[in-house]
C-alpha cells in the first residue's frame, strides 16, 4: 500500500538546537493523523518543512510514493497540500466567497465572475457540511466560522492533504464538535488530514493514528484505537502525569475578595459587566467560565485597577478598593497573572531579571533608600528561575528569547512570590504544553492550600473543572450561574456559556 | 582575569565591526569625500584639515566647549525618550531656564562662587517648572506631550523675546539683548587645553549620574520599564503618571542648566533668538537617537558631532571646503544608521506563516 504522504529521516538544525531529528512520518490516504507533542517538540517546524516554508537539512518527502522537493509553499500547494494556520489570514472587509477564490477567481470574458465564485464556494461548503454563507462579510463572523473559511480556501485549491495547526485552540466546545464533524466528512470524501494538537482528548476523539514528537524526534507511532491518553502522555513527556485532580474541601469563612453589584461600561456606554456579585474566600479557587468576550477580561481588569468601575464595590481583605489604583491594590494584597503575557505580563525588551523583579522592586531588601541591591535582585531572579524551573541561559539575558511556557513561568513565579491573600489568574495555561500546565496547576493548588484565595478565569473547561471549588459562568456580562464542579457536567456548563439556558426559559 | 578582559575586548571589537554605526560612518565619509572630489576639491586634504582642526590646539578646546551643550541637550532628550515620553520641548526649556539663570547672574549681588551656582540652580528650577506644563497637560488633560512641548517652544521664545526687549533690555546697544553678565559671575574656565568651561565637569557628572540612576536605582528601573512597555509597567504597579512628571522635570532642569551655561559661560548676553539659532536642542536630539538614549554613548557621540562641527569650520578656513559639508556628514550618518537599523530588524523578523500564506494564495 502506498502512503499518501511520507517523511523519511527529516532533520532540521538551528544554531544550538536540533528542531527535528531524523523524523519519520507515514500517513495513509483518507486518514486522520494526529501529531502531538509538547510546545517546542518540533511540530511546527516539521509542518513548515512539509509545507515548503524552508528546506530540511536532511531527509526526503514522498507524496503518493513520488519523491518531491518543495522550494516554497506554492510547490506544496501544487502537490495537493493545504494548511490552516492558527491565526487566520483573511480580508475582513471582503465576503466569504471573495476570500476563498482570491487570486483564483473564475472569470468570464476576462472579468471576475463573482456569482460563479459564490456558487462554487456554496457548492463546496454544502458538500462537506461547512455551514458558511458565501455572501457574509468576514469581519462579522465568529472565529469558528472563520476557520471554516480557511478550510474552504484549502479545499477550493483542491488540497488532498489538509494540515490543521492547533485548530481547536480558539473554539468553544460546540464549535469544536462541529469542526470534528467536518473533519470526518472530509475523511469520508477521501481527503487526508494532519491534525496538530497537544490536547489528548481531541486525539482520542478524532484521530485514526498518532505520531508523538518529543524534543524533535518522533518517539512513537500509535494507532488510536489501541492506545490511551496515559500512554500518549508518557511518550510526550517521558513520564506519567496526572492532570485530573479534583479540589479537596477547604472551606473557610474568611472572605478575601468581595465584589458587590459591579458594573463596568464599555464603548458606547454599553455595560460589558453588569451587576457582578460574588465573593472569594481564603482556601478556595473560584473559576470563571465563559466563551471569550463575555465580560471576563473587563471584570478582571476592573478588579485589578486597569479599568474604571462604573458602579458597585470591590472589597479586598476588608478594605474598599473600588477606586484604588493598581499600586494601592497590589499593596492591599492582590497579585495578578494577566491573560496577555506578551503585552502586559512581561516587557519583552527587558531582561529576565528585570521582568522577575517587577512589583518586587520596592521591597526593602531589594532596594534601600531608592538604590537597588543588585545582589539581592540577582538572588531573587536566580531563586525563582531555579524553584520554578524556568529555562534560561542567564537571568541578564533578554526575556524575548524565552518560549511561551517559560515566559508564563516568569509571570506565574513572580506573582506567586508576592504571597498575597488574593491571586487572580487569567488564562494561566493558554498555549502551554502538558508539562507546563501541570506545573501551573500544581502551583495554583499549592497557593490555595496555603490559605490563598484564587480567582481563576479560563476558556478551558477542563481546567475550570479540575481546579475550582466553585464555578461562576459569565454570559454577555452577567454571571448567569454558580455551580458546584462535583455536581455538574461539561455539557451543562456549555449551555450556560452559550446562553442556551435562557432560550430554554423563554420557551 | 586578563584573559577575560581580552575576550571581552575581542567581543567588543567584533560587535563594533558589524555595528550599524560603523557602517554609517564609513558610508557618510565616503559620500562626503566623493562630494568634495566631484566639486573639484581634494578630499584627503579636506579630511585632514577637518581632523586636525577638531583635535589640535584651540580646536580641541572648541570641540570640548561645543560638546557641553550638545551632550547636555542630548541627555535632556534621552531621559524623556527612555521613559517613552516624546519631549520635543528641550529648546523652550533651555531658553526659558537660560534667561532665568542669566537674570540671577546679572542682577543678584554677591560673590561669584555663590552667584554662579545660584544662577545654574535657578536655570534648572525654571526649566523644570516650564517642563511641568506639558507634563501635567498629559497626565491631567490627556494632551500629548509631543505636541504641547513642541508648541511651548514658541511661547518660551516669545516670552524671553519680550523680556529682553523691554524690562531687561540693554538700551546702550541696538540689539534686543540683556546687559552683559558681570565678570565676577561668569562660569569659570578650567586651565585645560587653553580654557574649557567648568560646565564640562557638570556634564560629565550628569553622564555618570544618569548611568548610575539607570543601572542602580528604583527610579531608573521604573522609568525604563515604563518606557519599554507602559501597559506592563502600569500592571506591575508603577505610577506611570507620577514618573512622567518627574522625568519631564529632570529633562527641563537639564535644559535650564545648559541654557544658563550657554549665556554665563559662553555668550555672556542673552540675545533674543540666539539660543534658538544655535540648534543645540535639535543636534542633541539626533545625538540621543543615535546613541539609543544611553548616557555614555551619548557623551562619545556628542563629542564626535562637536568635532565634526568645529573641524568643519577649520576645513572651510584652510581647505576652502564649505563647513556645511560637516552638516551633510551629520545628516548622512543619521539617515544611514536609521536605514541600517530598519534593515536589520527586517532580517530578524521570522518570516514563516505570513509569507507562505500570501505566496500560497498567489499562484495555484
Amino acid at each position: 500500500m502506498t502512503f499518501e504522504l511520507e517523511l523519511r529521516g527529516i532533520t532540521k538544525r538551528y544554531p544550538g538546537v536540533l528542531a527535528n531529528d531524523a523524523v519519520d512520518l507515514a500517513v495513509h490516504p483518507a486518514e486522520i493523523h494526529a501529531i502531538v507533542g509538547e510546545n517546542g517538540a518540533g511540530k511546527t517546524t516539521l509542518m513548515s518543512l512539509l509545507y515548503g516554508l524552508f528546506p530540511p537539512d536532511e531527509g526526503e518527502i514522498f507524496i503518493r510514493g513520488e519523491p518531491v522537493r518543495f522550494d516554497s509553499a506554492l510547490d506544496a500547494i501544487a502537490a495537493g497540500l493545504g494548511m490552516v494556520h492558527q491565526s487566520f489570514k483573511l480580508f475582513p472587509t471582503l465576503n466569504v466567497a471573495d476570500n476563498v477564490v482570491f487570486r483564483q477567481e473564475p472569470t468570464r470574458r476576462g472579468l471576475i465572475d463573482r456569482a460563479a465564485g459564490a456558487a462554487r464556494v456554496k457548492d463546496l461548503a454544502e458538500r462537506y457540511g461547512l455551514a458558511v454563507d458565501p455572501e457574509a462579510a468576514v469581519e462579522d463572523l465568529p472565529v469558528g466560522v472563520l476557520q471554516r473559511v480557511e478550510i474552504l480556501k484549502a479545499l477550493y485549491r483542491d488540497a488532498q492533504v489538509l494540515i490543521l495547526d492547533e485548530p481547536t485552540a480558539v473554539l468553544t466546545p460546540q464549535e469544536r464538535d462541529q469542526l470534528f464533524e467536518v473533519i470526518r466528512r472530509l475523511r469520508e470524501a477521501g481527503r487526508t488530514i494532519l491534525f496538530i494538537t497537544h490536547k489528548l482528548g481531541e486525539v482520542m476523539a478524532i484521530s485514526d493514528r498518532v505520531t508523538v514528537l518529543r524534543r524533535g524526534r518522533a518517539v512513537a507511532h500509535l494507532t488510536t484505537s489501541e492506545t490511551d491518553p496515559a500512554e500518549i502522555t508518557m511518550h510526550m513527556t517521558g513520564r506519567a502525569v496526572d492532570l485530573d485532580r479534583r479540589a479537596p474541601e477547604h472551606q473557610s469563612d474568611q472572605v478575601v475578595l468581595e465584589v458587590g453589584n459591579l458594573t463596568v461600561l464599555g464603548g458606547h456606554g454599553r455595560p460589558v459587566v453588569e451587576e457582578a456579585d460574588f465573593e472569594v474566600r481564603s482556601g478556595e479557587i473560584v473559576g470563571i467560565a465563559g466563551v471569550a468576550g463575555n465580560g471576563q477580561s473587563e471584570l478582571i481588569e476592573a478588579l485589578c485597577g486597569l479599568r474604571e468601575t462604573d458602579a458597585g464595590t470591590v472589597t479586598l481583605s476588608g478594605r474598599d478598593i473600588t477606586h484604588a489604583d493598581v499600586t494601592e491594590r497590589r499593596r492591599a494584597g492582590l497579585a495578578y497573572i494577566p491573560e496577555d503575557r506578551y503585552g502586559v505580563g512581561t516587557t519583552r525588551q527587558a531582561s529576565v531579571a528585570a521582568n522577575l523583579m517587577m512589583g518586587h522592586h520596592r521591597r526593602p531588601g531589594i532596594q534601600n533608600k531608592g538604590w537597588l541591591d543588585r545582589g539581592a535582585v540577582a538572588a531573587l531572579a536566580r531563586r525563582l528561575v531555579e524553584v520554578f524551573g524556568i529555562k534560561v541561559a542567564s537571568v541578564s539575558g533578554p526575556v524575548e528569547t524565552l518560549s511561551g511556557g517559560n515566559l508564563q513561568k516568569v509571570v506565574v513565579s513572580r506573582e506567586m512570590e508576592h504571597q498575597t491573600p488574593l491571586l487572580i489568574a487569567e488564562q494561566p495555561t493558554r498555549g502551554l504544553d502538558i508539562g507546563a500546565i501541570e506545573f501551573v496547576h500544581g502551583q495554583l493548588i499549592e497557593y490555595r492550600d496555603r490559605g490563598g484565595a484564587v480567582l481563576l478565569v479560563s476558556a478551558e473547561l477542563s481546567e475550570i473543572l479540575a481546579l475550582s471549588t466553585r464555578i461562576l459562568v459569565m454570559f454577555e456580562g452577567h454571571i448567569v450561574a454558580c455551580l458546584d464542579p462535583r455536581k455538574v457536567a461539561e455539557p451543562e456548563i456549555g449551555l450556560y456559556m452559550t446562553g442556551s439556558h435562557l432560550e430554554n426559559q423563554v420557551a | 582575569m586578563p584573559r577575560k578582559v581580552l575576550e571581552e575586548l575581542q567581543d567588543l571589537s567584533r560587535r563594533a565591526l558589524v555595528s550599524p554605526v560603523t557602517f554609517s560612518l564609513l558610508f557618510a565619509f565616503a559620500l562626503a569625500a566623493s562630494i568634495v572630489a566631484v566639486t573639484g576639491g581634494n578630499p584627503l586634504a579636506a579630511g585632514e584639515e577637518m581632523f586636525t582642526g577638531a583635535v589640535t590646539g584651540s580646536g580641541l578646546r572648541n570641540t570640548l566647549g561645543r560638546a557641553i551643550p550638545i551632550v547636555g541637550m542630548a541627555l535632556a532628550v534621552s531621559v524623556a525618550f527612555r521613559s517613552g515620553i516624546i519631549n520635543l520641548g528641550g529648546e523652550g526649556q533651555m531658553v526659558i531656564g537660560g534667561l532665568a539663570g542669566t537674570i540671577v547672574a546679572i542682577y543678584v549681588p554677591g560673590p561669584g562662587f555663590l552667584i554662579v551656582p545660584l544662577a545654574m540652580f535657578t536655570g534648572a528650577v525654571v526649566g523644570a517648572l516650564w517642563a511641568l506644563l506639558p507634563a501635567y497637560g498629559q497626565t491631567r488633560l490627556q494632551l500629548p506631550i509631543l505636541i504641547t512641548s513642541l508648541l511651548l517652544n514658541y511661547v518660551a521664545r516669545a516670552i524671553t523675546g519680550f523680556l529682553v526687549r523691554f524690562p531687561l533690555a540693554d538700551v546702550s546697544v541696538t540689539l534686543a539683548t540683556t546687559r552683559q553678565v558681570p565678570e565676577t559671575t561668569r562660569m569659570p574656565k578650567m586651565p585645560l587645553f587653553g580654557g574649557v568651561s567648568l560646565s564640562l565637569i557638570l556634564v560629565i557628572l550628569m553622564v555618570v549620574g544618569l548611568w548610575l540612576v539607570y543601572s542602580r536605582t528604583v527610579m531608573g528601573y521604573e522609568t525604563q520599564m515604563a518606557g519599554f512597555n507602559m501597559r506592563s509597567a502600569r500592571y506591575g504597579g508603577i505610577d506611570v503618571e507620577q514618573r512622567t512628571v518627574q522625568v519631564m522635570m529632570v529633562a527641563g532642569a537639564i535644559g535650564g542648566l545648559i541654557g544658563t551655561h550657554l549665556i554665563i559661560g559662553e555668550a555672556l548676553r542673552f540675545i533674543d533668538g540666539e539660543l534658538v539659532l544655535s540648534g543645540f536642542a535639535w543636534t542633541g536630539l539626533l545625538v540621543s537617537l543615535l546613541a539609543v538614549n544611553r548616557p555614555i554613548p551619548i557623551f562619545v557621540t556628542g563629542l564626535f558631532f562637536s568635532g565634526l562641527q568645529i573641524g568643519g569650520l577649520a576645513m572651510q578656513r584652510n581647505a576652502g571646503v564649505s563647513w556645511r559639508l560637516s552638516q551633510v556628514l551629520q545628516a548622512v550618518v543619521i539617515v544611514a544608521v536609521a536605514c541600517r537599523l530598519v534593515i536589520r530588524r527586517r532580517d530578524r523578523r521570522p518570516s514563516q506563516p505570513v509569507d507562505a500564506e500570501t505566496a500560497g494564495v498567489g499562484e495555484v
